[in-house]
Order: C-alpha cells, then sequence, then structure tokens
C-alpha cells in the first residue's frame, strides 16, 4: 500500500495552495486518477482522513474522478483502451500504439467557501 | 450562507517528488556518480544480475549498491559476498522507492570516491515506475518465465526504462517465450529502449549489459 504517502503530499499542496489563496476551510477535494495509475481510489479514501487530521483539510469531502485509459493507433488513429482491448486496435487488429493518457494522479481542484 | 467557489490547482501530486529527484540527479552529476535503479516484478534475477555485473566491472569501476527489499538483509548479504560497498534500505513495507529515500540511502551509503551506484528497487513493475529516484538510467529484469506479453500489461514501465534484460535465457528452451515478438511490443512503446538477452546464472549477454552501462558511466561523467 503506497497510497498513504501520497495523501500526505496532497493534503500538504492542498493546504499551502488554500493558504496562498487566502482559503480557510474546504468543502471538497477534487482528485483526479488515471486508469493506469498504480493508485487505488478505494485506498485514497481510507487514507484520506487519517492524513487530513488536524490540517486545514480536516472534515473536507474527497471526490475522486478516474481519466481512462487512452491510446492512440499509429496505423488507423483509432482512440482505445489499451487494458480493455489487450493492446490490440479494435479498429485494424494493429498493436502499434502510443499512450495518450491513463497514467495521471492529480489535484484538480478545491471547493471552498 | 457563503457560496462555494471553486478554485481551479492542476497539479501532479508527483511534481514534489519529481522535483526532488531532479535536483539529486543534479548532484549525482556533479559529484560523477551514475545511478542505475534496477526494477523487476520478485524474483525475476536482480540480485543475481547485480552480481554478475560487479564481477564484470569492478576492475576499472568503484560500485556501490543499495539493496530495497522489504524488511530483509538476504540480497545484501549475497552482493557484500562480492565485496562491492553495499546497504541494505529498510523500506518499512513500501512498495517502491522515492527521490528522498533514494538520497537517503546513498547518505547511508557514503558515495564519496564512486562511479557506479546501482539500486535494487522493490520488486514490482507498477508504481516503481511513477516515482522516480533521481537515477540516472533505469533498467529492467524481465525474466523469460514471466512471458513474452508484460509490455501490454505494464506499459508505463516499458516506456519508461533504458534497457530491458530479458533474463533467465538458459532456461528458454521451456517456455513459449518469443524474444523477437517481446522485442517488437518494447520497441512499439519505447524506441529508444535497448533489449538485452541475457542469463545470470550463465553469464550470457553480461559482456554487452556491461558495455551499456561503461558507455553510460563514462557519458555521465563527461557531460560535467
Ligand atoms: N535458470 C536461471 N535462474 C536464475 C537466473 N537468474 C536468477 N535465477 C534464479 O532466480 C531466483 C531469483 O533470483 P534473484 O536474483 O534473487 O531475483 P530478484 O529479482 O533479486 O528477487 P527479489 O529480490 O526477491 O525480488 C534465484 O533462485 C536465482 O538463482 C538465470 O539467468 N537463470
Ligand atoms: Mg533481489
Ligand atoms: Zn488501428
Amino acid at each position: 500500500m503506497h497510497e498513504l504517502g501520497a495523501v500526505f503530499e496532497i493534503v500538504r499542496t492542498v493546504e499551502s495552495f488554500a493558504r496562498a489563496n487566502g482559503v480557510t476551510k474546504v468543502d471538497t477535494l477534487v482528485l483526479q486518477i488515471g486508469e493506469l495509475s498504480s493508485m487505488i481510489p478505494k485506498y485514497i479514501e481510507d487514507c484520506f482522513p487519517a492524513a487530513a487530521d488536524g490540517t486545514l483539510l480536516q472534515g473536507t469531502k474527497l471526490r475522486i474522478e478516474t481519466l481512462p485509459g487512452n491510446a492512440l493507433c499509429t496505423s488507423c488513429k483509432a482512440v482505445f483502451n489499451p487494458i480493455e482491448n489487450s493492446g490490440v486496435c479494435p479498429g485494424c487488429g494493429g498493436e502499434d500504439w502510443t499512450l495518450l493518457s491513463g497514467k495521471e494522479f492529480l489535484i484538480k481542484e478545491i471547493i471552498a467557501c | 450562507m457563503d457560496a462555494f467557489k471553486v478554485l481551479e490547482i492542476k497539479k501532479s501530486v508527483y511534481e514534489g517528488n519529481d522535483e526532488r529527484a531532479d535536483s539529486l540527479r543534479a548532484e549525482l552529476r556533479n559529484d560523477g556518480i551514475f545511478l542505475l535503479n534496477l526494477m523487476s516484478s520478485p524474483g525475476s534475477g536482480k540480485t543475481t544480475t547485480i552480481v554478475r555485473t560487479i564481477e564484470a566491472l569492478r576492475d576499472e569501476m568503484a560500485i556501490g549498491i543499495m539493496e530495497a527489499d522489504i524488511d530483509s538483509d538476504v540480497d545484501a548479504r549475497a552482493v557484500a559476498r562480492t565485496g562491492a560497498r553495499v546497504i541494505q534500505l529498510h523500506s518499512g513495507g513500501m512498495c517502491h522507492l522515492d527521490a528522498e529515500m533514494t538520497k537517503q540511502g546513498l547518505s547511508g551509503l557514503g558515495t564519496r570516491g564512486l562511479d557506479l551506484v546501482i539500486l535494487e528497487n522493490i520488486g514490482n513493475l507498477i508504481c516503481t515506475a511513477e516515482f522516480d529516484t533521481g537515477a540516472s538510467g533505469n533498467a529492467m529484469v524481465l525474466s523469460v518465465p514471466e512471458g513474452d506479453d508484460k509490455p501490454l500489461k505494464y506499459p508505463p514501465m516499458f516506456s519508461l526504462v533504458d534497457v530491458v534484460l530479458v533474463n533467465k535465457m538458459d532456461a528458454i528452451g521451456f517456455f513459449d517465450f518469443d524474444l523477437e515478438a517481446f522485442s517488437a511490443r518494447v520497441m512499439r512503446l519505447n524506441p529508444k529502449a535497448r533489449v538485452i538477452p541475457i542469463s545470470a546464472k550463465t553469464g550470457e549477454g553480461i559482456g554487452g549489459w556491461a558495455d551499456w552501462i561503461r558507455g553510460e558511466v563514462k557519458a555521465w561523467k563527461g557531460a560535467r
């Protein structure tokens, strides 16, 4: 389980962002996690309250958006999910592609009052 | 009641680590130390490969090894028998190393006078690919029994590495591992990667791997 370290980093980053922007209470924190990321949303949710305890983010709601894994087929330019299709383009059967997205782990935004 | 407002942050969670990794890389470049991050699944042959690598290069460069196994020093002891400087990092149940842990490991090892440091990362093909350790070069070991379809399952890892060592070639007769198909899959994801078939058991292919390291260490020092 490696989510805890990342969650502490998130709390630190968001706290200093909030302070710099004069925010004293964060209602919701929105994260984006790519499908090919090793970060498991459930584990992030589980350890967030502990990491946020005693910080400006105590009591903040967490929302996680999943970003799909997308590959671009080199021969037919189709965009497809490389995991669901086992690395084979469903359009032309090609195995030649580049990864467009899916590895992200982003702090998207906060909703504050 | 106050109105809610949305404040966009759009920042990668890895950004802090990436910055620490870049500054560690710059320090190592200044000191002329090439840090090689070696990754693989558990049991692919990282430790055996490291022992072979030390034997091939120890007469021409000073080598240090960092072993990052999960709380055992079995690998560190195996490596220490070669006479190389080695440190066991206790990663406390973590599944990858980040730049900060790597930096601590380097100061524990003591890098003075070293030309090459090899980091045996934790056995895992997923999150080790996401955390930049500050290494100057990244390599992985994929052993023949694991199958030639692994690039399709772990694209981030195969996209990242400079070298893929295909290990346990001595046993290829027992498995349906198609080296050509495997290399083609790696090349599609990562045209710059070098695929080097080896057997850490017999020593086959270690010469080509040692040549690659030699070239990299020289270039790294030359770029100072
Ligand atoms: N046949 C064969 N066996 C090998 C080869 N290289 C390593 N092995 C064996 O594979 C097993 C695992 O090798 P290690 O070098 O310990 O692998 P590792 O990647 O360091 O393993 P962990 O640190 O536990 O993740 C050992 O029993 C080795 O003797 C090889 O080239 N051929
Ligand atoms: Mg080992
Ligand atoms: Zn296609």
